[in-house]
């Protein structure tokens, strides 16, 4: 069995791979959305790795919830996402400058 | 064996990952998203989650998946637009990241090594169920509220309430007079040359 | 686990709210429009019937519900009612907007009501999960509460900035969430309070053993030395479990054994630390704090301006509460790491958000930036790191919402069908149009700019003076300076209704129930200027003070 390390570091990487991403892609939100995805999947991994380590439960019930929320996170997401798009005919961040001062 | 298993799906996640954020196309990066979220449902195997990792394949490929890839055709966007820049921040970004990368492991990397707890009798959805209806059913019940916001909020916002589609009307179609739709003229012939 | 003990009585405020919400939201999709009237006074009536629920459920002392998710304590209670009541003045005053712009939706008020169920979750939180899904319960709502407007370019834009932001900070509080359980294995936020203090205990423990056998050469001398040390203390794990080894292994060399747990065992305070940044981080997103503000202007301005109202009012309580529950529920012991970090965030967010709110043209952007030297204000009291320092920031952020409140209010007011009075100028001589009105944006402008007597000032006055006895008087300067330089902005507000002449002079109108909200907020702002204690006594109370 690989130890917890490794799969923190596994985490870590995901994390940061997430992060990266939002700041390469910062034109394209469906890309961003897509980031934020891995971002919730890195912190699952975490999760599910301290429980079975620990030997706790908790861990596992914690990483219910988030798929949860991350489901509906992102079917909020895209159907704001969608109203954008009817509104501004465009999803590039770019065009994202109706609000500056 | 299960070393083997591990670092071999975590290189497929960690390239597909780089692949979703790097990918010209955004159905490219769905697609190698859904591919990353396969192999970590592996390492959650590895790990003993075995409901999650089901319901990870079931409700992120299935479902969240699916809606993306519904969501990117259907909105006709011009790609190659969005693409520019991205070389320009590929620097700062990847040095970001990677900066960010070399302190989080240098943390998590020094943790203190538990070695693996024995394997329980307790089957993993038996033991998820015991605790999800008992100790958890308060964060249960808001999780519903939290999906039913979600449906509100994704019916108001997308929902055009007058629609274009044409219907059929009987109650009118019946009560139509012949003098509303039908005129008769009368036009007099007209003479051969 | 039985039904009895889970205290689901001390619940019935929520459970009201969650259940009218579905059973409006039903009623509201078999109402014809013309009685779309009845959804807005069934979900008022709600909140009333929730207030009144919160004050006949207050508790002598904390309790535990819902199998330790849920705490009441005196604080949750007041927080809750302010949540409750604030909520139901912001619709009072977004009724007649929303009607004008076709907004008017039974989903507008069902959303709101989960808006306002997930910052009661968040302020009786008793467990990580719970201030989670509280967070995300809001959260989700007000994305989609500001998208609402759907034919809005700023409005859709604005909500997918917030969403965007929103969600990346979700991403962190959940990393730092994650860290967390990994070290102490519970997100119960009493064992989590227990463990974290056990392993700074353990830190102290570590670093003066480490010293004892660095001083002495001789090894048994040093083992002697250590077990008469570690005997002594009592509230320390890894003590106790050096004096076990010490005991078993008499006869061979216990060093052996001790000196790579001591290693290893170091490591677990860094990775505390480590989780906390990312908790600190989540949290000042939330809360808007330099520099993790950007999304602040652009939401506020974007935004329609009921929404603003709403976005900036009841939600700051409940992330107050959040960060009480996280940093002072769960991790009291670790103040010294988090005083440095909110005192960095305090110090940003007190200039930052002075000095660029002096610059702006549209009034919304401009309490936007306003909103986030308020946010540097609150932490004052946080980072004093003691209840009375809490006491001082929970009564800084009741009455930061009271006047933003009441200053949103009147840009709604003067809003008209098709016309948004979101620029400054629009301010001009109010007072020649309505001296009342006018006055009543004077009270609430003095009162954020902190003049004595408003209660601005007095809210100011506590944070500060709890940040001076716990000895940062240096903050506490800088942060009275800036005060000075902020209330240039509000004054000039003021200057602009009394000394300007009006750029329109179409009549105000507003309905019944709007002026008379209005005024009582403003009265209120005015009462608790002139009697700050009463206030002050409830919130010190909330913290087990009498006065």
């Amino acid at each position: 069995m690989p130890e917890l390390s490794d799969f923190l570091i596994l985490g870590a990487i995901l994390f940061c791979i997430s992060i990266a991403g939002i700041f390469l892609n910062r034109k394209n939100l469906i890309i961003i959305l897509m980031c934020i995805e891995l971002m919730l999947l890195s912190v699952n991994l975490n999760f599910i790795a301290f429980s079975y380590f620990n030997a706790d439960i908790a861990g596992q019930v914690f990483v219910f919830f988030i798929l949860t929320v991350a489901a509906a996170e992102s079917a909020i997401g895209l159907a704001i996402l969608i109203v954008l798009f009817r509104n501004k005919g465009s999803i590039n961040v770019e065009d994202l400058n109706a609000l500056k001062g | 064996m299960i070393k083997f298993t591990f670092y071999l799906f975590s290189l497929i996640l960690i390239f597909a990952s780089v692949r979703v954020v790097t990918v010209k196309n955004p159905v490219h990066a769905a697609l190698f998203l859904v591919l990353a979220f396969f192999s970590s449902a592996a390492i959650w195997l590895l790990l003993q989650a075995e409901f999650l990792a089901i319901a990870l394949v079931l409700v992120y490929v299935g479902a969240v998946m699916v809606l993306f890839l519904f969501v990117v055709m259907m909105l006709e966007i011009n790609f190659s637009q969005l693409r520019e820049g991205f070389v320009r921040n590929l620097p700062v970004a990847g040095l970001v990241g990677a900066l960010i990368l070399l302190e989080m492991v240098f943390v998590v990397g020094a943790w203190q090594n538990v070695p693996p707890p024995v394997a329980t009798e307790i089957p993993n959805i038996v033991a998820l169920g015991q605790v999800l209806y008992t100790d958890y059913f308060y964060p249960f019940e808001i999780a519903a509220a939290l999906l039913l916001v979600a449906m509100i909020a994704a019916i108001a916002l997308t929902m055009r309430p007058h629609n274009r589609a044409k219907y059929q009307k009987p109650d009118q179609q019946v009560s139509v007079n012949r003098e509303d739709y039908v005129r008769i003229v009368n036009i007099p012939s007209e003479a051969k040359d | 686990m039985t039904i009895a003990n889970l205290n689901i009585a001390w619940l019935l405020p929520e459970i009201l709210i969650l259940t009218m919400a579905c059973v409006i939201l039903v009623i509201d999709a078999y109402l014809p429009k013309q009685l779309r009237n009845l959804t807005y006074h069934l979900t008022q009536g709600t909140l009333l019937g929730a207030a009144l629920l919160i004050i006949a459920a207050n508790p002598m002392q904390p309790i535990l519900a819902m199998n330790d998710m849920v705490i009441i304590d005196a604080m949750s209670v007041v927080l809750k009612l302010f949540i409750v009541l604030i909520v139901f003045f912001t619709f009072i005053y977004s009724r007649e907007y929303l009607q004008d712009r076709k907004i008017f939706k039974g989903e507008y008020f069902v959303l709101g009501l989960f808006a306002t169920l997930g910052m009661l979750i968040m302020v009786s939180a008793h467990n990580l999960l719970m201030v989670f899904l509280g967070l995300e319960l809001l959260s989700l709502s007000l994305y989609a509460m500001i998208a609402m407007n759907r034919d809005s370019k700023v409005a859709t834009e604005a909500a997918m900035k917030y969403f965007v932001l929103g969600a990346l900070a979700s991403g962190m509080l959940l990393y730092g969430m994650s860290m967390l359980y990994g070290i102490t294995a519970t997100l119960d936020l009493t064992k989590l309070s227990q463990s974290v203090s056990e392993i700074s205990n353990d830190r102290i423990v570590i670093s003066s053993v480490n010293q004892l056998i660095s001083e002495t050469e001789e090894v048994e001398l040093a083992i002697k030395n250590v077990e008469k040390h570690v005997t002594t203390i009592t509230n320390s794990p890894i003590a106790t479990k050096i004096a076990e080894i010490i005991e078993a292994n008499i006869e061979t060399d216990a060093m052996v054994i001790i000196k790579p747990m001591l290693a290893s065992s170091s490591q677990n305070y860094t990775i505390l630390v480590f989780g906390l940044v990312f908790i600190v981080i989540g949290v000042a997103f939330k809360l808007g704090a330099v520099p993790f503000h950007s999304w602040i202007p652009d939401v506020y301005h974007g935004s329609p301006t009921s929404m603003t109202l709403f976005v900036a009012s009841a939600p700051k309580i409940a992330a107050f509460a959040m960060v009480i529950r996280m940093l002072v529920d769960g991790m009291q012991t670790l103040h010294t790491d988090w005083q440095g970090m909110l005192i960095l965030l305090s110090i940003l967010s007190i200039i930052v958000g002075n000095i660029i709110a002096i610059a702006q043209q549209n009034i919304k952007r401009m309490l936007a930036y306003s909103t986030i030297a308020h946010v540097g204000y609150l932490l004052l009291g946080i980072i004093a790191a003691n209840a009375d320092g809490y006491a001082a920031s929970m009564f800084y952020v009741v009455v930061y919402t009271i006047m933003t409140l009441g200053a949103f209010g009147m840009i709604i007011l003067l809003s008209r069908t098709g016309f948004e009075a979101d620029k400054i100028e629009d301010f001009k001589g109010l007072n020649e149009r309505n001296p009342w009105y006018a006055m009543i944006m004077l009270i609430i402008m003095l009162s954020m700019a902190g003049v004595p007597p408003m209660v601005g000032f007095w809210a100011k006055w506590a944070v500060l003076a709890q940040v001076i006895n716990a000895g940062f008087v240096w903050l506490a300067v800088l942060a009275v300076l800036f005060a000075v330089i902020g209330a240039f902005y509000y004054l000039r507000i003021v200057k602009l209704m009394y000394f300007d002449k009006p750029t329109s002079l179409v009549p105000i109108e507003a309905g019944v129930d709007m002026r008379f909200a209005l005024s009582a907020n403003a009265l209120i702002v005015l009462l608790l200027g002139l009697m700050p204690n009463t206030l002050m006594a409830i919130c010190l109370g909330a913290w087990g003070i009498s006065v």
